[in-house]
């Protein structure tokens, strides 16, 4: 059963039209590939996956449900994982914190959230000192991991990634992709939007905009 | 909980500008303190002198509001006044003016019957004139006294007709003076000896020889001063023979029973300028009201039209008497609560209920309740200053933070938590200076408040003086003897027959007012509240600019701009 479905979505920006009629189902435990040439409205679809913006028509349903009935702060915070292209992580914060903030948004309870973000921190591949330090001080690299973490915080069902590998070099990239594969592995739904190939190649499936090709 | 943990992690994080929004936010509230230090110092200067006093009322006719209606209207541009056609109804000012308006003793004593009002007494005032051997107390010498008679009768009735030039009489003293010659002496009859406020501990009368005059006697006894007693050669036991000014042949004959002195200032001058020695305290004559009803009962029955030889006006021999009553309340909330009462037992809105110890009082902190008042506009001038510089460094706050709430929004944090963190933290930032504003200013309230009020106090002294000197520096009318309620429209000369249990401070024409020249603390629990109430209104004045634009960012714009 496929956990996030797109029915017939339209957008556009003005009259330029970005997304049109366009149909998918996403499921749990496979890794997608959404790739695209530059402007074909890779990073709109996942804005809209995400629930930051709304399709002008046409249904995404989560589980089922038109996301647009849903509380989308709560679909935001507990339902979805973000992984933005410019990580978007709070600069004053250190790893850890924002991390943990992640939490807090959406009311994770009952654990030791600093342990639980640490953990998170290693399992990406930074260490203790790392975690501690304000996100400005860490490489692109480093804050990438950081936002994976972040992402992960709470435990979503659905990972969407931006670009995850678009500044990274080719040894990190295959790091950060590894981390997705085993997400995928766990069960969740892994969307990655890119232009890289080689990304699009470690997926299960890739949807090219326009084309409305799967790999 | 986590709003208030990342409020608190993020004043933090960015110290620079809470620092500068905290020197600002303190620079007001020291300000603000000071401010109201000096409103409060007032207010508890005047709630702690009147806490427990006894104060004591009287009730006037409102001449003010009644000439209102004699006044005539205003013509266009509110420059020329318009007569009214066919004239001014002088009959009718003259009715006005007159004792017609004055109430009755069943009145007051009606009034006496209200639930405030902790005692009565009234005293009634008579002019009556000395016989040969009974002579006032004169600083012209007898045989000028003689020589200038007829010229001193005769200013005398010019006096006296113009000021009754509407046909009236002006109550009191000032009213027996009118038609006729000016009488001799003030003959003060009252109530009770309870009513004696100038003979108790505290006032400034003192008998030294012989016995007060019998309480509530309808004997003709009285007591005179001590320079009257010098001058005619009286001692305790003699009598003295009364004639009423308007009938020289109706006489009444008083055996004094006391002697008293009084540092009360004389009016010599001043009486001797109105050509009226009745003023002169030393002129003064005490006994007992119930003899002066006698008399005023004998006079009416005796009295008869006479005309004036040289106004060619009629009027009646029979004396005029001025009553005067007091009322005597426990605190201040009783007399507050007497006017209603007395409204409510019939009193008309044409007179007003007045009481010069809580006026006196107000005029005694005169200048602290005019720095009061400058620190009350200095306040709000400061607060809305201040409110205008929070806004704009909020505004410059929420956007230089654009990003992170594009962030927090799209993380799944709701716009409403967003605002809410930021309130938090302007409310941290505003609290923490506001109290360290109250401390500072707590500290420098008192010798703030103490320069500037030495400065107002200056300018209120200047005031005055000037005020004396243009009024050519009257002597101090504020003595005068058995003038109640009758000048009550001359201001600072009103209620003046009021017992003396306070001291009150003299009117413009008088000896320099005692003002209150400093405080000793102006800092209270009242003052931190209302210290708190001004970070909550700093504060949400600030917060209202960031929920706006936090409620009006798109976080897809943001990040995508950040893009």
């Amino acid at each position: 059963m496929s956990i996030l479905t797109l029915e017939n979505i339209n957008f556009s920006y003005g009259k330029t039209k970005v997304l049109k009629d366009i149909s998918y189902e996403f499921e749990n435990g496979k890794m997608y590939c959404i790739v695209g040439k530059s402007g074909a409205g890779k990073t709109t679809l996942l804005s809209l996956l995400s629930g930051l913006a709304k399709p002008h028509s046409g249904k995404i349903l989560y589980k089922g449900e038109d996301i647009k009935n849903t509380d989308k702060y709560k679909y935001r915070s507990k339902y979805i994982g973000v992984i933005f292209q410019s990580f978007n992580l709070i600069t004053k914060y250190t790893a850890l914190e924002n991390v943990m903030l992640s939490m807090d948004i959406a009311g994770v309870k009952g654990i030791n959230k600093k342990k639980k973000a640490m953990e998170l921190l290693l399992s990406v591949g930074l260490d203790e000192d790392e975690a501690n330090r304000r996100v400005l001080k860490l490489s692109g690299g480093q804050m990438q991991r950081v936002a994976i973490a972040r992402a992960l915080s709470y435990d979503p069902e659905i990972i969407l990634a931006d670009e995850p590998t678009g500044n990274l070099d080719t040894e990190t990239q295959n790091e950060i992709m590894e981390i997705f594969n085993s997400l995928a592995e766990q069960g969740k739904c892994v969307i990655l939007v890119s232009h890289s190939p080689d990304v699009a190649k470690m997926c299960d499936e890739c949807y090219e905009l326009k084309r409305n090709s799967k790999k | 909980m986590y709003i208030l943990k990342n409020s608190f992690k993020s004043i933090g994080r960015s110290k620079g500008r809470n620092v500068l929004i905290g020197i600002i936010v303190l620079a007001i509230s020291v300000s603000a303190c000071i401010g109201l230090s000096i409103r409060q110092a007032a207010q508890n200067a005047k709630e702690s002198a009147l806490e427990g006093m006894s104060i004591t009322a009287t009730i006037s006719y409102d001449r003010q509001s009644a000439m209102k209606d004699f006044q005539p209207s205003m013509g266009e541009g509110g420059k020329r006044p318009e007569m009214p056609e066919g004239g001014f109804d002088r009959s009718e000012f003259s009715k006005m003016m007159g004792n017609d308006n004055s109430l009755s003793l069943e009145e007051y004593e009606k009034y006496a019957e209200a639930d405030s009002v902790g005692a009565f007494y009234y005293t009634t005032t008579l002019s009556l004139n000395g016989s040969d051997n009974f002579l006032p107390v004169s600083d012209e010498t007898e045989d000028e006294t003689e020589e200038d008679s007829v010229e001193s009768e005769e200013n005398s009735q010019d006096f006296g007709f113009e000021m009754g030039g509407f046909g009236g009489k002006m109550p009191g003293p000032m009213g027996n003076m009118m038609f006729g010659s000016m009488s001799d002496f003030s003959v003060v009859g009252y109530s009770t000896h309870a009513a004696m406020s100038n003979f108790s501990a505290e006032g400034n009368s003192t008998i030294t020889e012989g016995v007060m005059f019998t309480d509530e006697t309808e004997d003709f006894e009285c007591v005179i001063s001590e320079e009257l007693a010098i001058y005619n050669d009286i001692n305790v036991g003699d009598t003295v023979i009364f004639t009423n000014p308007n009938n020289e042949e109706e006489s009444y004959e008083f055996t004094v029973t006391g002697i008293y002195t009084s540092t009360e200032g004389n009016t010599t001058d001043f009486s001797a300028m109105m050509g009226a020695t009745s003023l002169d305290p030393a002129n003064s004559i005490y006994t007992s009201s119930n003899a002066l009803a006698v008399i005023i009962a004998n006079s009416e029955e005796n009295s008869s039209t006479m005309t004036d030889e040289d106004t060619g006006r009629e009027y009646e021999t029979a004396l005029t008497s001025t009553l005067s009553a007091t009322y005597v309340f426990k605190d201040v909330e009783s007399y507050e609560k007497f006017e209603d009462e007395a409204r409510e037992l019939g009193l008309s809105e044409e007179y007003t209920i007045s009481s010069s110890d809580v006026a006196a009082y107000e005029n005694s902190i005169t200048p602290l309740t005019t720095l009061s008042k400058i620190a009350g506009y200095f306040l709000l001038v400061i607060l809305g200053i201040g409110a205008i510089v929070l806004v704009v460094l909020n505004i410059f706050n929420v956007r230089e933070r654009k990003y992170e709430i594009g962030v927090l929004t799209a993380m799944g944090m709701k716009k409403g938590k967003v605002a809410t963190q930021f309130l938090c933290e302007i409310f941290a930032v505003t609290l923490s200076a506001v109290l360290i504003g109250a401390i500072i200013g707590g500290v420098c309230a008192v010798p703030v408040t103490n320069a500037l009020l030495d400065s107002q106090l200056a300018q209120t002294k200047a005031n005055e003086e000037q005020v004396q000197e243009n009024f050519g520096g009257m002597p101090n009318m504020g003595n005068m003897p058995g003038m109640p309620g009758g000048m009550g429209g001359m201001g600072g000369m009103g209620g003046m027959s009021k017992p003396d249990n306070i001291d009150i401070p003299e009117g413009f024409m008088g000896e320099a007012q005692n003002y209150i020249t400093e405080i000793d603390s102006a800092m209270n629990l009242t003052v931190v509240i209302q210290m708190l109430g001004i970070a909550v209104l700093l504060t949400l004045s600030a917060g209202a600019v960031s929920m706006l634009f936090v409620m009006r960012y798109d976080p897809l714009k943001i990040l995508a701009n950040r893009d």
